[in-house]
């Protein structure tokens, strides 16, 4: 760490941060609102200098920090990319992220990238693959890294499990944590036909490092629904009902706000946040009063 | 079900149009498999389009929005993207207009590709501090002809047979008188002020011996080329607006360098 550079310490807390995108951070930077933590996505920040950078480093002096990986593409076929991954080492040790998070898909196939989070085939052979290829990027880390489950619009005939089993048995080869995107679970059970909450109790609780929550856009015309993973919209009451389950479930996680796209008002993600706030203070009542 | 690699390499022909094979292998439940793999398809060319857009204003400006929607098309079939680091896409777009305009008047359309492309480049580029005044008074005692100049690596210089930085202003500001499109030799200075991302037009003379410079002549070998493109030029302004600039961030002494 450079001299002088003290940035702050300590996990992410099981509180309700935000995914820190480019029209906030001069608020953020004058005004420092009250917000638990920060999520950024790596690859915004793989140059090494310029604003972002001058920004996040002031940023990252008062606030926890995650870093979300949507590039590495883990479960292709293809190599590892050897450049990006020192680059995300790189990163991983100038800003000293409480968590590492990347996606549980496949993005590049004979050095051709398709820069999307394409859902893998549930079988034997990717998850063997996907496991070896997380334990290397830890390997090369040094630390944990975080496994997100992705939206999905399409799977694959002549799969060996289902997702939430995936998700699992990759967490249980590999030793990764898992990042339970909520939204995504519920576009998932929709696009694909089963129960969201056999999802949420196909996964073991300890291994939840953190959840995500973000809005969906209902796509029309189709002779069957189908719900896209838009992250342009508050979060939708269905998700809302599936996360209060989860965090039942897996008890109080770090909890994300992601907005992508029509990006509003600060005020819009901190009141997102707040609601997700209440459902995890609420959990931590009955810890404490479990402990009581 | 087919192995990974062959599955993937199905996927990918049916995203770059060429293949639906890959449907065989997907779940319909009341919708094709083409259909669901359009749906990917479709949002990876809005990505493109998306990143293009933001790297490319000033050709987004010239061209509107439907033919630029055409042109990334175009383009993403010929340069596949070759990094998950979408900062890295678009690179090779200014070559690809050249070959799309070359007969239609549009000159000026990759000269504009490169000046944005050189903003967004000098936006990313790696920090580094200005030389301050102890390392001024260093420098100058040496005599110019063991002189080496580091410039900030912010620092860029654009050419072009164009008015491409009145094209790019206009752009940026449609209420400014419109530039000519007609060919006009223009030199831009491309740097970091702070940090956002500045640009200046320059004299020949001051662009051959930045370029000098940045390419490792010492300042004599540098001011000598550029009083080649200026007979009056004078090296100490130049450097001295360098200086003023703070895009000096270090000199060498090619003597001690050896």
């Amino acid at each position: 760490m450079d001299a002088g550079r003290a940035f702050h310490r300590g996990p992410i807390p099981a509180q309700a941060g935000i995914g820190l995108r480019a029209p906030h951070i001069a608020r953020v930077l004058a005004e420092r609102p009250a917000v638990p933590w920060f999520e950024v996505h790596s690859e915004n920040y793989f140059a090494t200098g310029g604003a972002a950078h001058a920004a996040l480093t002031q940023i990252r002096r008062d606030y926890p920090l995650s870093l979300h990986g949507v590039g590495l593409a883990l479960g292709s076929a293809d190599a590892v990319d050897e450049g990006h991954l020192r680059r995300l080492r790189e990163l991983v040790e100038r800003y000293e992220p409480a968590l590492v998070s990347e996606h549980i898909c496949w993005g590049a196939v004979d050095g051709s990238h398709w820069n999307d989070l394409l859902p893998l085939p549930y079988t034997g052979e990717a998850l063997r693959h996907l496991a070896d290829r997380v334990s290397r990027v830890q390997d090369v880390l040094g630390r944990e890294l975080v496994l997100e489950n992705v939206s999905s619009y399409l799977t694959f005939r002549g799969a060996d499990m289902p997702e939430w089993a995936f998700a699992a048995e990759l967490a249980r080869r590999s030793g990764c944590g898992l990042l339970v995107d909520v939204n995504n679970i519920y576009v998932n059970s929709v696009n694909h036909g089963f129960d969201p909450m056999e999802f949420l109790r196909g996964i073991p609780p300890e291994t939840v490092r953190e959840m995500h929550l973000a809005g969906f856009t209902r796509k029309t015309g189709l002779p069957v629904p189908l719900l896209i993973d838009t992250h342009d919209r508050p979060v939708a009451e269905e998700v809302w009902a599936l996360y209060r389950a989860a965090v039942e479930r897996f008890g109080a996680r770090p909890t994300l706000i992601e907005w992508d796209g029509n990006i509003p008002a600060l005020e819009v993600l901190m009141a997102e946040a707040g609601r997700a706030a209440q459902y995890l203070a609420q959990d931590l009542r009955v810890q404490d009063a479990a402990l009581a | 079900m087919p192995r990974l690699l062959e599955l993937q390499r199905d996927f990918a022909a049916a995203m770059a149009g060429r293949d639906e094979s890959a449907a065989a292998w997907v779940e319909e439940r009341g919708l094709p498999g083409a259909a669901r793999l359009a749906i990917y398809r479709h949002a990876i060319q809005a990505t493109r389009l998306r990143t293009l857009v933001d790297e490319y204003p000033t050709v987004h400006a010239l061209v509107g929005a439907e033919y630029f929607e055409h042109l990334a098309r175009q383009y993403g079939e010929r340069f596949p993207s070759r990094s998950g680091n979408l900062q890295a896409y678009g690179a090779d777009f200014a070559g690809f207009l050249e070959s799309m305009v070359a007969a239609s008047g549009l000159g000026y359309l990759p000269d504009c590709a490169r000046l944005d492309r050189l903003r967004a480049t000098a936006a990313l580029a790696a920090d580094a501090a200005p030389v301050d005044a102890d390392c001024c008074e260093a420098a100058a005692a040496i005599e110019p002809s063991g002189l080496l100049v580091r410039l900030h690596p912010s620092v860029f210089i654009c050419r072009s047979d164009y008015p491409v930085l009145a094209i790019h202003r206009w752009c940026e500001t449609p209420t400014l008188t419109p530039p000519g499109a007609d060919p006009l030799a223009t030199q831009v200075l491309v740097w970091r002020d702070g940090g956002e991302v500045a640009l200046a037009q320059i004299e020949p003379a001051t662009a051959e011996f930045i370029e000098r410079l940045g390419d490792g002549d010492d300042v004599a070998a540098a001011a000598a080329a550029a009083e080649r493109a200026d007979s009056g030029f004078d090296f100490a302004a130049a450097l001295g607006a360098l200086l003023t600039r703070r895009l000096i961030v270090g000199f060498d002494n090619k003597e001690t360098e050896k």
